[in-house]
């Protein structure tokens, strides 16, 4: 009864992107839009990676995304909207977040209450308002923010070789906050204590405590924030992700779906092709994979004698990031009932975000959680009369590592429990009664879905020493294998959503030029 | 305006010095493999790609129900047995006749009894006349039968986050068998909760567990009730009710104002419930539904269209790159024609929810029950069907991942 006829399948491509994660999806993105015969290998059977949606009863939950920060509007986009509009010519629905944050901080003595919007004037007014005698250090910190900002779009436009005369004459703050943490840089402006407190409170998005964070990351996602509010896809990242995997198809790149990338064969140095996990061989010489170089030189280079010892000493002295656990809820009464008045929340113990930090490695329900109320950007998000709440919070992977399977279940919900609990208190809202739905993702549901190391979701952690900035500088000298490129939130412009997907477009780029020069 | 942190020199000797201090760190930095982490190993504990299991017991229930024993193959991969969660599934994968099927099938034991030494899954299932599955299952499933498994999966089971923790089962026939999951585990294991089951037979003879349902009842010192349904005409057994479960019967039995309920059966019964339901008014969040798998007959709906009934299309299957023409009946999904020519993405639901089947319509027309569209909003937009619960409406043309 079957007819089968073998389709021209190419068994050789220009090259192969491992992994449907934003980075790879950016990267394939980019390369099909060259012209390059690109090949996208995904081991689920989604496009994504932490960026998708499922559904549950009457309600489809966003897995990931709070908001997009490097987008803008059409009259002033962002990087991430001049690739998708400009360069891929994708066009979604992207909604507007309506406020910046609602900042709670529950701890007596510490309390805090204070809701920001986007854009200088109203961010800088907020702050004098709670903090007076603020308004000059914090105009002289946004100023230095966005001046970050220029200096790496300056950066990205030179591809990697600017001016060093430009650099220092033009962008000389800079440089010369680049070494340093947050926390040095906000006492040197002496920007004071409390309204550190306000203006910090998207360090969760990062990762690392002030006191370890990369200045030169922070500065980035908020400038871009101030400057281009933050953005939803109406239909969650599912929408952004199948958009993306369809234009890839449309522009003659391929895509493979529930197949793993076993191993990546490497010949005197350089990329000779790619083995799936169906067994199949397919010749290549270029390779952008969307993953920890840790588990590439580990697991996937074959053969491992092709590995310079160095590469492991790199992947090994870096830090992976903290992974995260999400509650999911989808509850049977509209937010204005339920006192959601807010699309985000931030809610921490304290302000201390070196103690908030530490509590990601216990098993207890951290010290701080950020919370959306989808139905407060996205009024239908959910049918009439329901709201979908998510809460996240997060943890070291090695806080999770002595959970039993058969305590699994105890664990996960516990912690749920707590993040319920800390946000009904903080918020004076009663949520627990309206669960009509609810998921609970974890470390081992990223592991799980994506492979990543521990469930981590935030790539390495950007501390000084491995931010942006030296991971820029050494880029070169850290290649080990021609023809390999990295993507997504271990390479080199750091985790975060925007981040990981322009991270994908640099590696497309880098593999087009050497294809260029290959005379391809 | 000009920063300074710790001097104008200073900085920028800190920012020429970034590159040197990485390139200490990574002097000290061991040069040994990186271990696979302890999470990457719960997640595989807890959801295993597949299991390779055995039948280990073969108990009859009924004169058309029986209890298979499944315990990991020996020699195979699976070593343990997966935990889950009382009320899940086990999606069983198989070659029969040339076709390449799954089918979800309730564990009717216990949780703690998976997580024991000898760790076992009970399925029971009933003979469905005809049933292509079943009919090989009785035919061909001995002490030593290899199976091939899915993990445990699926949504229903009580959640102490959103349920009460009291649960009233509506049971239909062999619908049954998640409640003995949460009655044994209830008594035995790790469920905080009450269960009372109204359980629905056609006839006495048809009672699943009748015997088991009546001990455990009574020794559960009132944390698990049964109340036998009997729609039959004559009724011998003692205490039982008479009819369906009406809205009537369950407002006798049960907290309207705050029990959670849990209807498992088959689409006959849920049918009638329904309208049953509606009548309690109940809150969306306090009745969960067991996905009933797919429908007995599409052309019985009326939103079906009449025309299609007893046709049979082409249909193109491009998987991984190869192109196939199969035939595809309007009577049966999309999924069923896939795996007639052993042709299918991984499955586990069969009713349209779980989303694993999920594939691109190229072309052609399909018919998706609304009730048992479960698809992301944005594949709605972008064509793509999940296969288990569309029905073929014309020629089609579809990309499938295919099995993992």
């Amino acid at each position: 009864m079957v007819e089968q006829t073998a389709a021209p399948i190419g068994r050789s491509y220009d090259c192969v992107v491992i992994g449907s994660g934003n980075g790879g999806l950016g990267a394939a993105a980019q390369l099909a839009a060259k012209g390059v015969k690109v090949l996208l290998v995904e081991q689920h059977n989604v496009p994504g990676g932490f960026a998708s949606s499922f559904v549950r009863g009457r309600f489809e939950f966003e897995t990931a995304m709070h908001l997009i920060a490097d987008l803008g509007p059409p009259t002033n986009k962002g990087g991430v909207r001049k690739f998708l509009e400009d360069e891929l010519e994708i066009y979604l629905d992207w909604v507007e977040i309506p406020e910046a944050f609602r900042l709670i901080v529950t701890d007596p003595g510490e309390e805090l209450d204070v809701t920001l919007r986007y854009g200088v004037r109203d961010y800088i007014d907020t702050i004098e308002k709670a903090v007076p005698g603020s308004q000059e250090s914090i105009t002289n910190y946004i100023d230095l923010c966005m001046e970050v900002v220029d200096a790496l779009t300056y950066l990205g436009e030179s591809r990697g070789n600017p001016d060093r005369k430009v650099l220092t004459s033009k962008y000389g703050n800079f440089l010369k906050t680049a070494p340093y943490s947050v926390d040095r840089v906000a006492n040197a402006l002496k920007v004071p204590k409390k309204a550190q407190a306000i203006f910090h409170a998207p360090w969760v998005y990062l990762g690392p405590p002030t006191s370890r964070l990369s200045f030169t990351v922070f500065a980035g996602m908020m400038a871009k924030l101030i400057a281009f509010s933050g953005y939803i896809p109406r239909h969650r990242s599912h929408e952004f992700t199948s958009a993306l995997e369809a234009r890839i198809r449309q522009l003659g790149g391929e895509t493979r779906f529930n197949t793993r990338v076993d191993q990546i064969l490497v010949e005197d140095g350089r990329v000779a092709g790619v083995v799936t996990s169906r067994g199949e061989r397919i010749a290549t010489e270029h390779v952008v994979a969307n993953l920890a170089p840790g588990l590439v030189y580990n697991h996937l280079i074959s053969p491992a004698s092709e590995v310079p010892e160095i590469a492991y000493r790199e992947s090994n002295a870096r830090r992976f990031a903290v992974s995260a656990l999400t509650v999911y809820l989808g509850l049977d009464a509209p937010p204005e009932e339920l006192g959601l008045h807010e699309y985000s929340y931030f809610v921490y113990a304290n302000t201390d975000t070196d103690d908030v930090y530490e509590s990601f490695g216990r098993l207890a329900t951290p010290k701080g959680q950020a919370t959306a109320c989808l139905n407060n950007a996205l009024p239908d998000a959910s049918p009439p009369g329901t709201t979908i709440l998510s809460l996240t919070t997060l943890y070291r992977p090695e806080a999770w590592a002595d959970v039993r399977p058969q305590d699994y279940v105890k664990v996960k919900n516990e912690s749920a429990r707590g993040l319920i609990d800390d946000f009904e208190k903080a918020t004076g809202t009663r949520i627990r009664e309206h669960i009509e739905e609810v998921e609970v993702a974890t470390p081992a549901t990223y592991a799980r879905y994506t492979g990543v190391h521990g469930g981590t979701i935030y790539g390495y952690e950007p501390d000084s020493w491995d931010s942006l900035i030296p991971r820029m500088m050494a880029m070169n000298e850290e290649k080990h294998i021609r023809g390999l490129e990295f993507s997504g939130g271990y390479a080199f412009r750091c985790h975060g959503y925007s981040s990981s997907f322009m991270s994908g477009q640099v590696a497309g780029l880098l593999t087009y030029a050497s294809l260029a020069e290959e005379g391809r | 305006m000009k920063v300074r942190v710790r001097g104008s020199i200073l900085d920028l000797l800190a920012f020429r010095g970034l590159p040197g201090k990485r390139s200490k760190r990574f002097a000290r930095a061991s040069a040994g493999l990186l271990p696979v982490h302890p999470v990457n190993e719960l997640a595989r504990q807890i959801h295993p790609s597949k299991l390779q299991l055995a039948v280990t017991g073969i108990r009859d229930e009924t004169k058309t129900t029986r209890t298979f024993k499944l315990a990991p193959a020996p020699g195979s991969e699976t070593r343990s047995l997966p935990c889950f969660r009382a009320g899940q599934y086990l999606s069983l994968k198989a070659n029969v006749d040339g076709a390449r099927i799954s089918r979800p099938y309730s564990i009717s034991s216990a949780p703690f009894e998976a997580s024991a030494p000898d760790g076992f899954y009970e399925i029971t299932l009933r003979r469905v006349e005809g049933g292509f599955y079943t009919d090989h299952i009785w035919r061909t499933w001995q002490v030593g039968t290899k199976v091939e498994s899915s993990g445990p999966v699926g949504l229903f089971y009580h959640e102490p986050l959103r349920d009460s923790r009291k649960i009233v089962g509506l049971a239909g026939g062999s619908g049954v068998t998640p409640f003995r999951s949460m009655a044994r585990e209830i008594l035995f294991g790790d469920l905080d909760a009450e269960l009372l089951l109204l359980y629905g037979s056609s006839d006495e003879e048809d009672i699943v567990f009748y015997d088991e349902l009546g001990e455990l009842e009574r020794s559960s010192a009132g944390r698990v009730r049964v109340v036998h349904v009997l729609s039959c005409e004559v009724v011998s057994l003692e205490g039982c009710e008479k009819g369906f479960i009406t809205a009537e019967l369950i407002r006798r039995y049960a907290s309207l104002e705050s029990d959670s309920f849990f209807v498992c059966g088959p689409e006959m019964m849920y049918r009638f419930l329904e309208a049953e339901l509606a009548k309690l008014e109940l809150p969306r969040k306090r009745v969960r539904r067991e996905v009933w798998g797919e429908l007995t007959d599409v052309t019985r709906r009326p939103d079906f269209p009449s025309d299609a009934v007893g046709k049979t299309f082409r249909m193109k299957v491009k998987m991984q790159g190869v192109v196939s023409e199969i035939p595809a009946r309007a009577t049966e999904t999309v999924l069923v024609a896939m795996e007639r020519a052993s042709l299918a993405s991984p499955s586990l639901c069969r009713s349209g929810e779980c989303g694993y089947c999920r594939s691109l319509l190229l072309g052609g027309e399909v018919f998706i029950a609304p009730e048992s569209d479960d698809r992301r909003a944005a594949d709605r937009k972008l064509g793509y069907i999940h296969p288990c619960s569309a029905y073929p409406l014309s020629d089609l043309e579809i990309e499938t991942p295919g099995e993992a």
